[in-house]
């Protein structure tokens, strides 16, 4: 677990209801999406599933070191039915993160494919260590 | 003067439940929320005047790696979803489903098999499938047994 602290931690975002705005005033859900987090060459990758999320209606936000996701889905199922059977609930996607100091907040890229966003987090590259000239005191 | 009232004794639970959420909140463990352990893909189905409507999240599924069939009133959805080539020890999260999968669905209702439509959108598939119209009951007539 401690290993996992050291880059990327997902926080808990509970299952919870959005409270109604004036704009939207009718309730809406709020899901934690599913992720991946793998390394690679390039630096830490997360993968998250966002079905239905369009781009205009996606949020990738970072802010001191919280990655912080946000997916918008608007209902695609037309009203008047006469009967449902709902194997998932339709609502937005939250998941924020604690990112490391060791991601390069600079060069995170991302990119959203067929209701997948996968978030690139390169490292900081480490610099060669400097050594400090000391002269010589009088 | 303290006077006992119902509204009171409920503030001991609440600060309860604000220190088990605390120590929760701390805990590195899977969110309740997260889509995990279930049936993939889940699958809506919806009933309207004369269509059915059948949604399903496919996140990352293309066209091509999707096989719809119908037969018998069994709708099949299945299908390949391959994640990216990363050894499984590069994982530090695995929650989201990789592999093959299928669904065979038995629809309520006889339809039009020709008339299905699909489409899939931002990893949102949706399948629209038109009622048959009523058959006219038949009768079936009944001979008398026996000599």
């Amino acid at each position: 677990m401690n290993e996992m602290n050291n880059e990327l931690v997902p926080q808990n975002d509970p299952e919870r209801m959005v409270p109604a705005t004036s704009e939207a005033p009718e309730q809406r859900l709020l899901f934690t999406p599913p992720i991946d987090i793998y390394e690679s060459e390039e630096g830490l990758v997360l993968v998250a599933d966002l079905p239905g999320v369009t781009l205009e209606n996606l949020e990738l936000q970072v802010q001191d070191n919280k990655l912080t996701l946000f997916g918008r889905v608007n209902r695609y199922v037309p009203e008047g039915m006469l009967g449902q059977h709902e194997e998932y609930g339709v609502g937005d996607f939250l998941r924020s993160f604690i990112l490391s100091d060791e991601v390069d907040h600079e060069r995170i890229n991302a990119k959203l494919n067929n209701g997948v966003l996968k978030v690139v987090l390169p490292k900081v590259e480490r610099t060669e260590p400097r050594k400090i000239n000391i002269d010589e005191g009088e | 003067m303290p006077v006992f009232r119902w509204g009171n004794a409920w503030d001991a639970f609440r600060d309860l439940e604000r220190e088990v959420d605390r120590l929760m909140g701390s805990m590195n463990f899977t969110p309740q929320g997260v889509r995990l352990g279930r049936t993939f893909p889940a699958v809506n189905f919806y009933e309207y005047e004369d269509h059915f409507l059948l949604t399903a999240e496919l996140p990352g599924m293309t066209k091509s790696d999707l096989d719809l069939s119908i037969a018998q009133g069994v709708l099949t959805l299945k299908g390949d979803r391959r994640a990216d080539e990363v050894s499984d020890n590069n994982y530090r999260r695995s929650e989201r489903y990789r592999g093959q999968w299928q669904r065979n669905l038995n629809l309520p209702d006889r339809v039009i098999e020709e008339g299905l439509k699909a489409e899939l959108v931002n990893g949102l598939l949706k399948i629209t499938l038109p009622k048959a119209p009523e058959v006219t009951p038949r009768q079936i007539p009944i001979q008398e047994g026996g000599e």
